[in-house]
């Protein structure tokens, strides 16, 4: 039973719906005719056999008295007895000697007559005679103390054929009147659970809508009160949502935006003093380097969190991007050593996007591999069906499998980041990447190398018109 | 004589800052606190390029920008402290020849300006005057003669053309031209050339909405045709 309720609730909703609909209605048709048919049965037979005992004993009693005659006439005694809707009858009148127009002692069940001849009450039997159905009536007779019968019984056969045809048409007609219902009930299931699960199919598009970054998204207004409530409640859901990531992206951008201007003022006065290094002390130089690396550094994470910030609210670009362009236009910056792999399958292969934020996507990869996995060492394009995938290898320690997901959230650094101290970082590029790659309809993941050591950084972006 | 570069910045230490690096590079800087200020020292200063702000008092960089054009062709790069496409788009339509967002590395500044100083000249271009359609392309004047009658273009919108020119109805992809316009790599602003087409398109085509002769070419760039 457990078993079972499981497997009904593993089913889909709608086929639920529908299914209850259908079983309920086939309850209800199966009783409905069951009984309909029961009753209809049980009160034609009651009809027949009552109209056909009052015939019976009617004749019976025409029997009865006609044997007070010293020899009476049997055989044209038969056939003066009215006959109703084919009735039949036969008369014992000793052990081996009956009285029948058309029925023969073997048409009558033993039973009957030895329970007719047992007890003087009349007895009635139905059963099948020559395949058809009849119902025979039997009953004790006694003759006059003078006759020479012994034992003397009168017996009527009646058809109920036309009964059966009757029962058997009724019982024809209910049962596509039963099938009609399922179908209705099929239909209203069909229809209801449409209607039921309209709501539910519109709340799951706008959730997805806004899963995808359109956070404006929300549901029309209904009339219905039950549904309202649930539409209300989640146009509110988004668009306190709406508000929360709104505020947090103009905070992280406005914070990055007020730290741009001190920041080129370092930068261009490092970049003077720089110009001047021989005139420095070697003692001030050193400072000089301290203070250069950690503007970069900080340059480094204002930047990622402006791109960040604006990956959640900004607009973006939409130009078809040769991936192979790109990746080849990166490496050139790259000092050379990374081998690039472009499968056939991938060549010329457009996404449509944003160049300069896949040109960073990769870039994240190359320094993420820099700093954690001892530097990339193949890139590999290729293609499946319909997208374009990047596959940034490293032969560093790689990533724990616990960790896989985790390294892709904003503010988190993998062990291999943790081991190298505060020293880089601030968790921050491979969230981009994640975000950048799903702003493209794409994803972000890694994983290990088959048999060695070392991480695997795939990104895989639909291809134009694949979106 | 000494290159001289206006910086319009209402924020002093970044200003005095960006004059120390300037200077290093052996170019003279002068200075203005506000779009105003620049605005009515312009001519007396008389600079070879332009590096204004966006976010000024008073009137902004947009305005510096649209105002200075009327008045003269001198190169302006922008400097934008959101890289949004809507502040872009807005300078580079307000006039502006390029575009840098806060912070700028004074490396990267420097290489712009002589970008946009060396395009002043354009040496690459092959030298011979061209016709294309009604277009009269005289590129050692600078002169461009639509139907006979004397088109008034910026040194980048004349350098775009002269480049779209040299290869009549070939098409060029955006980096393609952001390379030899702009001196950008692979990763230069795709919004540059396409806010410059723009504006070139409504000094050159009859029509601007409906060009005949700067014709994009849907995911592939731009061609010059008759």
């Amino acid at each position: 039973m457990k078993v079972r309720g499981l497997l009904w609730r593993r089913l889909p909703l709608r086929t639920r719906v529908i299914g209850a609909f259908t079983l309920g209605a086939a309850i209800a048709a199966l009783v409905l005719v069951v009984i309909t048919y029961g009753l209809s049965r049980q009160s034609m037979l009651q009809q027949r056999e009552e109209s056909s005992q009052r015939q019976f004993f009617a004749n019976a009693r025409q029997v009865q008295s006609s044997l007070r005659a010293e020899n009476p006439d049997l055989t044209q005694l038969l056939e003066s007895l009215p006959s109703l809707s084919g009735s039949r009858s036969i008369v014992r009148t000793g052990d081996e000697t009956w009285v029948s127009l058309s029925l023969t002692p073997s048409d009558v069940p033993t039973p009957l007559i030895s329970s007719v001849l047992e007890f003087p009450q009349a007895k009635t039997m139905r059963y099948r005679l020559d395949d058809k159905p009849v119902l025979a009536f039997g009953l004790q007779l006694q003759p006059s103390t003078a006759s020479a019968f012994n034992e003397v019984a009168y017996f009527e056969v009646v058809p109920l054929t036309e009964v059966e045809n009757t029962l058997e048409s009724l019982a024809l007609i209910l049962l596509v009147g039963g099938a009609l219902t399922v179908l209705v009930g099929v239909g209203i299931g069909l229809w209801a659970s449409g209607g039921l699960l309209r709501p539910l199919t519109d709340i799951s598009d706008a959730a997805t809508s806004i899963a995808h970054g359109r956070f404006d998204t929300r549901l029309d207004e209904v009339k219905d009160p039950d549904l309202d409530a649930l539409v209300t409640s989640f146009n509110e859901m988004a668009a306190a949502m709406e508000t929360r990531i709104t505020r947090d992206a103009r905070f992280s951008s406005d914070v990055s935006h007020e730290l741009r201007s001190p920041l080129m003022t370092l930068r261009a006065s490092i970049d003077v003093m720089q110009h001047r290094r021989e005139e420095l002390s070697e003692r001030t130089q050193q400072a000089l380097d301290l203070l250069n690396d950690e503007v970069l550094r900080f340059e480094n994470l204002v930047q990622d969190l402006l791109d960040l910030s604006r990956s959640d609210s900004g607009p973006m670009e939409n130009d078809l991007v040769n991936i192979e362009e790109l990746v080849k236009a990166t490496l050139a910056l790259s000092d050379g050593r990374i081998e690039l792999e472009i499968a056939n399958s991938a060549q010329g292969g457009l996404v449509m996007g944003d160049k300069r934020r896949l040109a960073q996507v990769l870039d994240n990869l190359l320094r993420n591999a820099e700093k954690y996995g001892n530097g990339a060492t193949r890139i590999l394009v290729s293609s499946t069906g319909t997208d374009i995938e990047i596959a940034v290898e490293d032969d560093g320690p790689g990533v724990a499998p616990s960790e896989r997901e985790l390294i892709f959230e904003r503010f988190t650094r993998g062990a291999a980041a943790r081991k190298r101290g505060t020293g880089d970082g601030a968790g921050l590029g491979l969230a981009l990447v994640d975000e950048h790659a799903r702003r493209h309809g794409g994803s972000a993941h890694v994983e290990g190398r088959e048999g060695q050591p070392g991480a695997r950084f795939v990104v895989s972006l639909p291809k134009a018109g694949h979106r | 004589m000494t290159i001289k570069i206006l910086t319009i910045e209402d924020d002093e230490r970044i200003r005095t800052a960006v004059r120390f690096a300037l200077e290093d590079e052996g170019w003279s800087v002068l200075e203005a606190e506000t779009g105003e200020q620049a605005l009515e020292d312009f001519n007396s200063m008389n600079p070879d390029l332009v590096l204004v702000d966006i976010g000024l008092p008073g009137i902004d960089g947009f305005e510096v920008c649209r105002s200075l054009r009327r008045a003269s062709d001198v190169p302006i790069i922008m400097v934008t402290a959101r890289d949004d496409t809507h502040d872009v788009v807005a300078g580079l339509e307000a006039g502006a020849d390029d575009y840098l967002s806060k912070p700028i590395a004074p490396k990267e500044l420097s290489a712009r300006i002589r970008a946009l100083l060396r395009r002043v000249k354009p040496e690459d271009s092959t030298s011979a005057p061209r016709t294309v359609g009604d277009l009269e392309i005289i590129p050692e004047e600078g002169v461009v003669r639509k139907g006979g009658e004397e088109v008034h273009l910026t040194k980048t919108e004349f350098h775009l053309l002269c480049e779209l020119s040299d290869q009549v109805g070939k098409v060029l992809s955006r980096e393609h031209l952001l390379e030899e316009v702009w001196g950008y790599d692979y990763f230069g602003d795709g919004r540059l050339v396409d806010v410059h087409v723009r504006r070139l398109r409504t000094k050159v085509e009859t029509d601007p909405a409906h060009p005949r002769h700067v014709v994009t070419v849907r995911g592939m760039g731009y061609k010059l045709q008759a």
